[in-house]
C-alpha cells in the first residue's frame, strides 16, 4: 500500500463510516456520500496520472457526472422528504419500520 | 405518472441492467447499477404519501453506498493488480468487500433491513421491479466474481434463509411478507453460489417467476394486509383458487415448481457433502413455510369478519385487465407447471 | 515535492473528518470545500492540470452551491460545529482510528510515491490527463453518450420527484 491508497481509503472509510452512525441530518448523509464520491475521484485520477495512462483519465470525468447524478438525486429526495415529513431529520423517518 | 416518462423511466432501467450484464469492466457495471437506482426513484416515490418519499429516500441511500463501495473495492483492486476486470478480480480483501456490497444491494441477511422497509413503502407494482427485476444486475455480478472466500457466502445465505423465515411469522403486511421471502430465497441462491453458479441462475430464474406471480395476483386483489386477502373470493374467484398453490410453490412443495430449486440445490449440497449446510436451509424453510401456509389459509379457508354484502364490489366493473394482470396467467404457468421441465431448463442454463 | 505532498495528504484527512464527524451540514459543507481544494493540489502535484481543474470547479462551482441551497432548506437555529461535545467525541474517536491505522502499516509501504511518469515530462503544457479527457471524445464516444443520458435521466429524475403541490420545495401560498 502507497501512501496514496491509503489515503483514500482513509478518506473513504471516514466518509462511510460518517454515514453509516450518522443520525440527525439527512443532508450529512448525503454529504458523506459525496465525500466518498470525491475520495473515489481522486483515486482513480491519481490511478491514472501515477500509471500514465492516459485513456483512463476519462474515469474520473465519468464518476464525476455520475456521482453528480447521484447527489442531484439525492438532493431531490432531501426535497421531497422535507416536504412531506417536515424536517430533514433522519429520525423522522421512521414510518417504515415493523 | 406521464407515460411518456415511464417509458424514459422504464426503458432506462432496462439499459442499466443491460450495461451491468454487457461489461467486463468494472466502471461500467457500476455506471449501469447507478443508472438503474436512479431510473427506478420516480416509480418508489410515484404515490404522493410520505411512505412513498421515505422508500425511495432508504432505497437510494442504501443503493448508492452500496455502489460507491464496490468502485471503492475495484478501484483498490486495480491499485494492487493492475486491472478492472470482474472475472479476474482475486485480491481477498477487495473481493469480500466487493462481495458485501454486491449482498447490501441485494438485501441478503446481516444487509437487509432496509428491503422490508422499502417494499412495504411502495406500490405493489414497484415491489414487484425492486424485487425481481433490481435483483438481476447484482446478481449477475456476483456470479462472475471467481475467489469469493467460501464461508462467507455460505453464512450469509444460511443467515439470510433464517432471517427470511423469522422475520416474516410476525408480520401481517402483505408486502413485509414477501420481502421477507426475497431474503430468503435470495439465501438459497447465495448458499448454492459456490458450488454451482448455473443452479443460482435457475434458483434465480425460477424465484423471478414466483415472485413476479405473487405480486401480480395481490396488486390484482388489491391486498396489502393479510386481513385484506379473506375477501378475495368476491374479487377473484380463480385466483382463490390458484393462489394457495402458488404460495405453496414459493414456499416449495414438490409438485410446484418452486420445488425444484430447492431440490436440486439440497441434493447439490448433500453430494458435497455440506450435509449440515443442506440440514439447516431445509429446516430453516420451514419457517417460510409457515407463513406462506397462512396466507394461503386466509384466502381460501377463512372468511372475512363481515356480514356477507359487505364483503361484495361496491362497483362492479371492477378493472380487470392493467398490462400487469395480463401477464399473470403466465406468470402463474410457470409458478405451477414448470417441475416436470426443469431438467431441460436446467440444461439450457448450463 | 514530498513534504508538500505530505502536508496535502494530511489536509484531505482533516477534511475529511471535518464531514464524517456529524457537525451540521454549513460545517460539513466547510470539510468538503477544504477536501476538493486540497485534492486539487494533490493532483496538481501528482502532475495533473485538467483534472484538478475539473475537480474544483465542480465542486466549488457546482456543487456547493446546490448543498448551500440544501442547507438553507433544513435550517436549524442552533447548528452545532466541531465545538460541539457529541461532535468533538466523534473527532477523537476518527482521528485516534485514523492515527492508529497508520501507525500499523506505517512500515508495510512497498515503494513510496509511486513518482510522475507522465511521458510529456513536465515543461509541456499539454498534459497527459488533458488528452485522457480528450480521447473521450474521440475513442470513448459512447462513454460519452452513456453520461450525457445519465445526465438527462437524472433531470427527468429530479423533476419528477419535486415535481406537484405536495412534494415541491416551494408553496404556493
Amino acid at each position: 500500500m502507497t501512501p496514496i491508497q491509503m489515503t483514500f481509503s482513509t478518506m473513504f472509510l471516514l466518509g462511510l463510516m460518517g454515514l453509516t452512525f450518522h443520525r440527525t441530518h439527512l443532508l450529512s448523509a448525503l454529504l458523506c456520500l459525496e465525500s466518498m464520491m470525491l475520495s473515489l475521484f481522486l483515486a482513480t485520477s491519481l490511478w491514472a496520472l501515477q500509471l500514465s495512462t492516459i485513456n483512463i483519465a476519462t474515469v474520473p470525468m465519468l464518476l464525476l457526472a455520475f456521482s453528480a447524478c447521484e447527489a442531484s438525486s439525492g438532493l431531490a429526495l432531501l426535497v421531497a422528504t422535507a416536504r412531506t415529513h417536515g424536517s430533514d431529520h433522519m429520525q423522522n423517518l421512521n414510518l417504515l419500520q415493523c | 405518472m406521464n407515460p411518456y416518462l415511464l417509458i424514459v423511466l422504464l426503458t432506462s432501467l432496462g439499459l442499466g441492467t443491460a450495461l451491468t450484464l454487457s461489461s467486463t469492466h468494472w466502471l461500467l457495471a457500476w455506471l449501469g447499477l447507478e443508472v438503474g437506482t436512479l431510473a427506478i426513484l420516480p416509480l418508489m416515490a410515484q404515490p404522493h404519501h410520505p411512505r412513498a418519499t421515505e422508500a425511495a429516500t432508504k432505497y437510494f441511500i442504501v443503493q448508492a453506498t452500496a455502489a460507491a463501495t464496490l468502485l471503492f473495492a475495484a478501484i483498490n483492486n486495480a491499485w494492487l493488480q493492475g486491472h478492472w476486470d470482474i472475472q479476474h478480480m482475486s485480491h481477498p480483501l477487495f473481493t469480500s468487500m466487493i462481495t458485501l456490497a454486491l449482498l447490501l444491494k441485494l438485501g441478503l441477511a446481516p444487509m437487509h433491513t432496509w428491503m422490508p422497509e422499502v417494499i412495504q413503502g411502495v406500490s405493489l407494482n414497484t415491489g414487484l421491479i425492486v424485487s425481481t427485476w433490481q435483483k438481476i444486475a447484482p446478481f449477475i455480478l456476483l456470479l462472475q466474481i471467481k475467489q469469493i472466500h467460501p464461508p462467507l457466502l455460505t453464512i450469509i445465505g444460511l443467515a439470510s434463509i433464517l432471517i427470511g423465515g423469522w422475520g416474516g411469522l410476525n408480520q401481517t403486511q402483505l408486502r413485509k411478507i414477501l420481502a421477507y421471502s426475497s431474503i430468503a430465497h435470495l439465501g438459497w441462491m447465495v448458499l448454492i453460489l459456490q458450488h454451482s453458479t448455473a443452479l443460482a441462475t435457475f434458483a434465480l430464474l425460477i424465484y423471478i417467476f414466483m415472485t413476479s406471480a405473487t405480486f401480480i395476483t395481490l396488486k390484482k386483489c388489491k391486498a396489502t394486509t393479510i386481513n385484506m386477502l379473506t375477501t378475495t373470493w368476491t374479487k377473484a374467484p380463480t385466483i382463490t383458487l390458484v393462489a394457495p398453490l402458488m404460495l405453496l410453490s414459493l414456499g416449495g412443495l414438490p409438485p410446484l415448481s418452486g420445488f425444484a430449486p430447492k431440490w436440486f440445490i439440497l441434493q447439490e449440497l448433500t453430494q458435497q457433502n455440506f450435509i449440515p449446510h443442506a440440514s439447516i436451509a431445509a429446516l430453516a424453510a420451514l419457517l417460510s413455510l409457515y407463513y406462506y401456509l397462512r396466507l394461503s389459509y386466509s384466502i381460501t379457508l377463512s372468511l372475512s369478519p363481515n356480514n356477507l354484502p359487505e364483503c361484495l364490489q361496491w362497483r362492479v366493473n371492477y378493472p380487470i385487465s392493467t398490462p400487469l394482470s395480463s401477464a399473470l396467467p403466465a406468470a402463474l404457468a410457470l409458478t405451477l407447471f414448470l417441475l416436470p421441465l426443469t431438467p431441460s431448463a436446467l440444461t439450457l442454463i448450463i | 515535492m514530498s513534504y508538500l505532498v505530505c502536508v496535502l495528504l494530511f489536509g484531505l484527512m482533516v477534511g475529511s473528518v471535518g464531514v464524517a464527524s456529524n457537525p451540521s451540514p454549513y460545517f460539513a459543507a466547510m470539510g468538503l470545500v477544504m477536501v476538493s481544494g486540497v485534492g486539487c493540489g494533490v493532483l496538481i502535484c501528482f502532475g495533473g492540470s485538467f483534472l484538478p481543474l475539473v475537480f474544483f470547479l465542480i465542486y466549488l462551482g457546482g456543487m456547493m452551491v446546490v448543498f448551500a441551497f440544501s442547507a438553507a432548506l433544513s435550517a436549524e437555529p442552533y447548528p452545532y460545529g466541531w465545538g460541539n461535545r457529541s461532535v468533538k467525541m466523534y473527532v477523537a474517536a476518527y482521528v485516534l482510528g485514523v492515527g492508529c491505522a497508520w501507525k500499523v502499516l506505517l512500515g508495510k509501504w512497498s515503494g513510496f510515491w509511486g513518482g510522475i511518469l507522465d511521458e510529456s515530462g513536465e515543461l509541456l503544457v499539454l498534459r497527459g490527463d488533458m488528452m485522457g479527457v480528450a480521447a473521450m471524445h474521440d475513442v470513448g464516444g459512447w462513454m460519452l453518450v452513456l453520461g450525457g443520458l445519465g445526465l438527462l435521466l437524472t433531470l427527468f429524475v429530479v423533476l419528477e420527484l419535486v415535481r406537484g403541490v405536495s412534494r415541491g420545495g416551494l408553496r404556493t401560498v
